[in-house]
């Protein structure tokens, strides 16, 4: 076999059916470690239902949340890979063919920014982006379905020659905007740097990085060190009714930039919503969170 | 901190004036839902035109909820449900409140000051449900009673449903003016001072190659 256009759709359809259902195991084993510290009754009874919660969509094959979000998919491609097909054209056909069959249904959340009518298809829906693989013949796959709760907090400002400290402080100011209500503890993307557009991207893309890993920059890994404790010095905590978690972590990511230098803060809600597939050359597909 | 009540909708306005902040409570009986910004605005509409709502929200539990319905040959069925933000509603909550003299708000995120004022008057709290917990809280769906304004999209009607120890729910706003949410922004904002200053240590230890700070 080799990937085909029915191939592509089937796992886009399949990634994302995951994704609204299944809480990484990264996230469950860092919700577990979170309530095991918290101190507070209250804190510590959210993140025990927030497991609760994860592990029972995963037995009834439910939704973890009602928010379905809207579909995004980063796609990076083998330079090396076969196709021949539109793959973005699969991938939304893959997405139409989900809400068709998908058990329990999905609400229509995507929106005309325009009408604020609402449905399951829109302009440039699913939202899906492209990259390359040197050396490679495999696809990558990874959908993110994006929902309000934690969403509507991203932020962007553009700064001239910031120093850490103005770049920090943001990423705080940020945090205490969002305060109580992205469905903590979250995971939060920061990025710095490349150009208005670059920047959140590099952002969005830290929230996807599994918890846990470890940054390869220096600076960086003393930075997310730092600010994840500060955010979790606030005190907003899970659902933010207090505690000492509100963060799982900061992903930093950076690109070089002009003397004007985004930086670009987004958040993921605690059920940190990605699936991934791996689509080889001879059409075997695996899964990876 | 930490009492557990079950409210049982219809709720006396005694039960909730007595819930403090962090209690946790189920929810028995009849309750209303809905996840719509155009539903909130609808409603408004209608009591400044005095218009007859389609239902009556007096002295309801009425929650910012999203829910899948369906409606097959005449029978109304809610599939799931899960809390949305309640913030965008802020706007319109204090004259619902104030009109219909809620007993129970909530969803997720709470509600800002000017809701908190109009819930101590009413005597009203405010129930943080749990994002991100669609499967849970849909296990306590028993029946639905009503579904109004069926011309909106699923999620944007007012439906009302008689659940089973919907929970557990975290009281967040109490019907004495106290705001969790209030409470954690204004304490986060007190220590954010400190917590900037602490980054700045740990920034200079990291650039001078220590990093156990």
């Amino acid at each position: 076999m080799t990937i085909t256009y029915d191939l592509v759709k089937s796992v886009a359809a399949q990634v994302y059916e995951a994704a609204l259902k299944k809480v990484p195991e990264d996230t469950k084993d860092a919700l577990r470690r979170a309530m095991e510290a918290e101190t507070k009754e209250v804190s510590k009874k959210t993140l025990n239902f927030m497991l609760r919660s994860a592990l029972a969509a995963e037995e009834k094959d439910h939704l973890v949340c009602s928010d379905s979000g809207i579909p995004v998919y980063f796609v990076k491609v083998g330079t090396g890979a076969r196709l021949g097909f539109d793959v973005r054209q699969a991938i939304s056909d893959g997405f139409d063919h989900l809400v068709e069959t998908i058990k329990p249904p999905i609400l229509k959340h995507v929106t005309n920014p325009l009408t604020l009518e609402r449905g399951y298809q829109g302009k440039e829906m699913p939202i899906t982006t492209f990259d390359m693989i040197a050396d490679a013949d495999h696809i990558d796959m990874l959908c993110s379905p994006k929902a309000l709760g934690g969403g509507r907090w991203a932020a962007l400002e553009i700064f001239t020659f910031p120093s850490l400290e103005t770049i920090e402080t943001y990423v705080m100011q940020c945090v205490m905007k969002a305060g109580s209500q992205h469905c903590p503890p979250v995971i939060i993307g920061v990025g710095i740097g490349g150009t208005f557009d670059y920047a959140a991207k590099l952002a969005k893309e830290a929230t996807l990085r599994p918890l846990g890993s470890v940054n390869d920059d220096p600076i960086l890994r003393d930075m997310e060190a730092r600010l994840t404790k500060a955010v979790n010095a606030t005190g907003f905590g899970p659902m933010g009714t207090g505690g000492d978690t509100t963060a799982l972590a900061v992903h930093v990511d950076y690109a070089a930039s002009h003397g004007f230098i985004p930086v670009a803060v987004c958040f993921n809600c605690w059920i940190n919503r990605r699936m991934g597939a791996r689509i080889a050359a001879d059409g075997t597909v695996t899964l990876y969170e | 901190m930490g009492n557990t009540y079950t409210l049982n909708f219809p709720v006396q306005e005694a039960d909730i004036r007595k819930l403090a902040l962090g209690d946790m409570v189920y929810l028995d009986g009849e309750i209303v839902m809905t996840a719509g910004l155009p539903t909130h605005q609808r409603i408004v509409r209608c009591l400044e035109n005095g218009t007859e709502l389609p239902t009556d929200l007096t002295n309801a539990g009425f929650f910012h909820l999203g829910s899948y319905n369906t409606e097959d040959d005449g029978v109304f069925d809610v599939l799931y449900l899960n809390p949305t933000t309640s913030t965008r509603f802020n706007e319109y909550m204090p004259t619902l409140i104030r009109s219909f003299g809620l007993r129970a708000v909530g969803g997720k995120g709470g509600l800002d000051r000017a809701c908190a004022e109009a819930m101590k008057e009413v005597g009203c709290v405010y129930l943080s449900f749990l994002g991100g917990g669609c499967t849970v809280l849909s296990e306590a769906i028993r029946e639905v009673t009503s579904v109004s304004w069926n011309d909106m999209i699923s999620h944007y009607r007012i439906v009302k449903l008689r659940v089973e120890q919907l929970g557990p729910l975290t009281v967040a706003i109490d019907a004495h003016g106290n705001s969790l949410y209030d409470n954690l922004q204004e304490d986060a904002e007190k220590a954010m001072p400190q917590i900037l200053a602490d980054l700045r240590t740990a920034r200079e230890a990291a650039a001078s190659g220590d990093t156990s700070r």
